[in-house]
């Protein structure tokens, strides 16, 4: 393709943008309020992701013990504990050291002078939060065990909740995405109505379909281009505003560092000029049968 | 250079418009097809460069068979081609010289052939001096001549024409129907659809005759009618 070619494509593009504006317009804002609304979902979904992270590491599995269990028994199923695929570490609590942790806890005199009535019990950290159950369910069959227990059912839902988000989220961005595929394809229909006089004198002069097509193709990735800038940035501006407050009110809560999100922010362009593509194609297609 | 064996077009509607024809035209022919509205002049001229496809039958361009031409392969055909017609089909916010170096820009030509072949095929069309004028600013034949050179900038083996005169007064007309018989001296074949009968009858080429869709007459140096 010659240069004289290429410029004279965006010049076409761009005239058109211009002479369309309002539709122009309408359909950067379509590209922007799907990519935003899509871009929502996937920073919460991956900050809960990586919060969660932060809270699985601390999800312990307590295992208690029969008091039949002797010395010899507990180094044993210490040892068995530890070779179950997945577990991390081992820590062995006694009776007493429970008493004492208690009463740390709820104060030394009001549990003065009565016997203890705590277990043993060992604290087991897996490597994969997402083996918690299992995990449990092998420790419970150990003969020597009274009761194991774990955070059952929350680090599941939490999990569950993760999914559906992305999963509403993906629906809820098809669906835009679809509307702005919508309007840009009529934003470009407009510009192929404008100009059909000179695309069919272009048509008997012999130019070739793609010679046609370019610049609308152009126009409607140019369109989508700047949707999805703009959602980058309302996102940029409105995700560190968040990240600065949540620093400040909660500090606790450690959000994903905003540099991660310009990870994104490429794939969101690339998704911008698709559905500027797709949107032109569908207008142009009539055209060219000519 | 065109060759048409039992062409037959039948339009979607079921409107017949051509029926078995046959016929054969040479390199540097002039050929004028006539015959009254609604013959099937018009589509004669469309199935040349493949705007419509018979319904039956063979064409062939240049010894190459068209009738089975992918659709990728139709501008190319169209290269060789140069069409124009009744309403001269300018674009309006183009001026003359834009509208002829157009032609050039959309089979990506060389800037530097445009530069060399808009002026001189200006010339030869006598509107060198009309170059920056808008379409607007133009008489009628002046028009169509932009049209011709148009059509002619790049080198078309042939030259089609439906009713070019249409719109114009006969004297006009004569001066176009000059014009295409100096390009066919140069040596570009070609065909010319039209109603303008003292035009034929005095330019006395090969003249092809349709009557509802059949062919009548294909006479050398004829007359508009018998
Ligand atoms: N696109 C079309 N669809 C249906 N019928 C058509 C079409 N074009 C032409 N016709 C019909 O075909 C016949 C021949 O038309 P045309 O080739 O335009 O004749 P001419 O140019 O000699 O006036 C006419 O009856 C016309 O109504
Ligand atoms: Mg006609």
């Amino acid at each position: 393709m010659k240069l004289r070619t290429i410029k004279y494509f965006f010049k076409e593009s761009f005239t058109s943008l211009i002479r369309n504006r309002w539709m122009s317009l309408a359909s950067i804002g379509a590209v922007a309020s799907a990519l935003i609304i899509f871009g929502s979902f996937l920073l919460l979904s991956v900050n809960f992701d990586y919060i969660l992270k932060d809270v699985e590491s601390q999800v312990e599995i307590t295992a208690y013990l029969e008091d039949s269990v002797d010395e010899a028994g507990i180094s044993e199923l210490n040892k068995s504990i530890g070779a179950i695929e997945g577990v991390k570490e081992v820590k062995f609590i006694s009776k007493e050291d429970a008493i004492e942790e208690f009463k740390e806890q709820v104060g030394r005199e009001l549990l003065e002078g009565i016997e203890n009535p705590l277990p043993n019990s060992f604290r087991i950290k897996v490597n994969d939060p997402h083996e918690v159950g299992t995990v449990a369910e092998k420790i419970q069959r150990f003969v020597g065990i009274e009761e194991v227990k774990y955070g059952k059912g929350i680090v599941e839902k939490l999990f569950n909740i993760i999914y559906w988000m992305r999963i509403i989220g993906m629906v809820i961005m098809a669906v835009f995405a679809a509307v702005s595929i919508f309007i840009i394809s009529n934003t470009i229909r407009l510009t192929v109505f404008a100009r059909r006089r000179e695309i069919s004198i272009m048509k008997y002069i012999g130019a070739t379909d793609w010679f046609v097509r370019w610049p609308f193709l152009i126009e409607g990735m140019v369109l989508g281009l700047i949707g999805s800038s703009l959602a980058i940035g309302i996102l940029a501006v409105a995700y560190n505003y968040l990240f600065i407050t949540v620093k400040i009110n909660l500090p606790m809560i450690a959000l994903l560092p905003i540099e991660e999100f310009y990870n994104y922010a490429l794939g969101f362009l690339g998704i911008g000029m698709l559905i500027g593509a797709f949107g032109s194609s569908f207008s142009i297609k009539r055209f060219l049968k000519v | 250079m065109i060759e048409m064996y039992g062409v037959t077009k039948i339009y979607p509607g079921g409107q017949v418009a051509l029926k078995d024809i046959n016929l054969k035209i040479s390199k540097g022919e002039f050929v004028f097809v006539v015959g009254p509205s609604g013959a099937g002049k018009s589509t004669l001229i469309k199935l040349i460069f493949r705007e419509e496809v018979p319904t039956r039958g063979q064409i062939f361009f240049a010894g190459k068979n068209i009738t089975r031409l992918k659709h990728r392969e139709v501008p190319y055909l169209r290269r060789r081609i140069g069409i124009v017609f009744q309403d001269f089909r300018l674009l309006p916010e183009k001026t003359v010289y834009e509208n002829v170096a157009f032609a050039m820009e959309v089979v990506e030509a060389s800037t530097r052939d445009i530069r060399k072949k808009v002026p001189q095929t200006l010339e030869r069309v006598g509107l060198f001096h009309k170059a920056n004028a808008k379409p607007s600013e133009l008489s009628g034949g002046e028009q169509q001549r932009v049209a011709l050179a148009r059509a002619l900038v790049n080198n078309p083996d042939i030259l089609v024409a439906d009713e070019p005169t249409g719109n114009l007064d006969p004297d006009t007309s004569w001066d176009i129907m000059n014009y295409l018989d100096d390009i066919n001296k140069r040596g570009t074949t070609i065909i010319v659809a039209t109603h303008a009968r003292e035009l034929v009858d005095t330019m006395k080429k090969r003249v092809i005759q349709l009557e509802k869709g059949s062919l009548v007459r294909d006479e050398e140096r004829g007359a508009y009618s018998k």
